[in-house]
């Protein structure tokens, strides 16, 4: 073997075995990055929650899009393409009275001596019900909005500064099964409250009907910010 | 042949290679067992787009809105715009902008005592749910946490060391919760004998209040819709 042919083939030996190497080290790299199943999970559910709102975009877009034609034609035309525009936006405020498939759920004392169902017992059955999808939400015909709270005032309940006591009628529209499992899972807030005494009843009409939120709404401070 | 120096060099260089074949071939197996890790990076990028697209698409129905809003500037329609700012606020599809206070919770700094149990030291959904509830009895007009608007519709939900916001968005802690409304009223809410600051002291959970001369809040960043409720006729109630 000749020295020449001996150096090239070490050359090329090298080279292989430095593009394997590099190969390898990116390989590896992929590897330390490696992804569990829940953040795997968590990717897929952003991606089809984006997905669901770009969808959805699309349609407020048409819409929209259809609207400003209308109003272009003239203040009548505008007139309508705003009235519809706003009832859009008082059904999103929860200012609309609503109706559809849900659950009903009553709290009571048992006997005037009974335990006495707080306030924050209301906030979780609400909260609660929100986390499995719930459209509207109404606590003793008290209409449930963002701004809406739930506190102990006295021996009363306030929610939306209008007084309350027992027994709770809490109205939720939105899909029944997850509401009523969100309430009934075990070791959930039913097995809860039944556990301090408090008479439970769940219902699920496959009509409720929730009234909007009655009051005028307010900002003393909070200004709009445009675009 | 004599075997040179050159010779056993060349072996090993042969038998490295022969290692790092074997290994490179195992390793790549095993990736391919691992779907997700091929899939992670093109899952990213999806997502990513899928945001910009979003957030061009709410940047432009921002702007469809304030046309069509300046096309009803007859005295006719002031009235029904005025309507229609409130209930946007309200809804959560504007974003708002006043003066507010800002409050940030963070998990205990204290040491878990013996025989303590560990979860009483760490902020709970439930502790969020009633500073968010004492704001809004205070008159808090808008709020958000971690820059989530919270919605009518909005649930605050433990999940381990996380929380779940605004249809299962997590959010790590601290939690800072921003609210505009009047600063004095809305520091007092909380810091009022008994109240929710008092609850969370004994745990040596961190809660600390700020006053914010202009408080931004961001709208929801999504379409707020629908798919069991239905609005209910006039006169039919």
């Amino acid at each position: 073997m000749n020295k020449k042919s001996s150096y090239i083939s070490i050359v090329l030996i090298t080279m292989i075995l430095g593009v394997m190497l590099a190969i390898q080290f990116r390989t590896n790299q992929y590897l330390d990055q490696g992804v569990t199943a829940d953040r795997a999970q968590e990717m897929v559910a952003e991606l089809s929650r984006l997905e669901s709102d770009n969808r959805k975009f699309d349609r407020d877009i048409d819409d929209l899009t259809y609207k400003l034609e209308q109003a272009r034609k003239g203040q009548t035309q505008a007139r309508d393409a705003i009235t519809d525009e706003l009832e859009k936006a008082k059904m999103s405020a929860g200012l609309t009275s609503v109706t559809g498939p849900g659950i009903e759920v009553v709290l009571d004392n048992p006997d005037s001596t009974g335990i006495f169902i707080r306030d924050e017992y209301l906030l979780k059955i609400a909260n609660e019900l929100k986390g499995a999808g719930a459209e509207a939400i109404s606590v003793n015909g008290q209409r449930l909005i963002a701004t809406s709270e739930i506190r102990l005032a006295g021996s009363f309940i306030n929610i939306n500064l209008d007084r309350t006591e027992p027994p709770f009628q809490i109205l939720a529209i939105g899909n029944q099964e997850k509401l009523k499992s969100s309430l009934e899972i075990s070791g959930g807030l039913v097995d809860y409250f039944r556990e301090l005494g408090i008479a439970v009843k769940i219902q699920t009409p496959s009509s409720v009907t929730i009234p909007g939120y009655i009051k005028d709404l307010q900002y003393d401070y909070a200004k709009s910010v445009k675009g | 042949m004599r075997i040179k120096p050159f010779h056993l060099a060349l072996a090993l260089v042969g038998l490295v290679l022969g290692l790092l074949l074997s290994v490179q071939f195992r390793v790549t197996r095993d990736t391919v067992k691992f779907p997700q890790v091929h899939r992670v990076n093109t899952m990213a990028d999806k997502i990513n787009d899928a945001r910009t697209e979003r957030d061009s698409k709410q940047e432009q129905i921002n702007k469809m809105r304030e046309e069509l809003d300046k096309l009803a500037a007859g005295a006719a329609l002031g009235a029904l715009k005025e309507e229609l700012v409130d209930a946007r606020i309200e809804s959560g599809l504007t974003g708002v902008s006043g003066p507010g206070i800002e409050v940030t919770l963070n998990d205990s700094n204290l040491e878990v005592t013996n025989g303590g149990n560990p979860n009483w030291y760490v902020l709970h959904d439930e502790d969020i749910l009633k500073v968010l509830n004492e704001l809004r009895a205070a008159g808090a007009e808008a709020m958000a946490i971690n820059n989530h608007r919270i919605l009518a519709t909005s649930e605050v939900r433990c999940t381990g060391p996380t929380i779940l916001i605004n249809r299962n968005q997590r959010i790590a802690p601290p939690f800072v919760i921003a609210a505009i409304g009047n600063q004095d009223t809305l520091i007092n809410s909380l810091k009022m004998r008994n109240g929710v600051i008092d609850s969370l002291e004994p745990w040596g959970i961190q809660v600390s209040l700020k006053k914010v001369s202009r408080v931004e809040i961001p709208p929801f960043p999504g379409s707020i819709s629908f798919d069991y409720a239905r609005p209910v006729a006039e006169g039919q109630q």
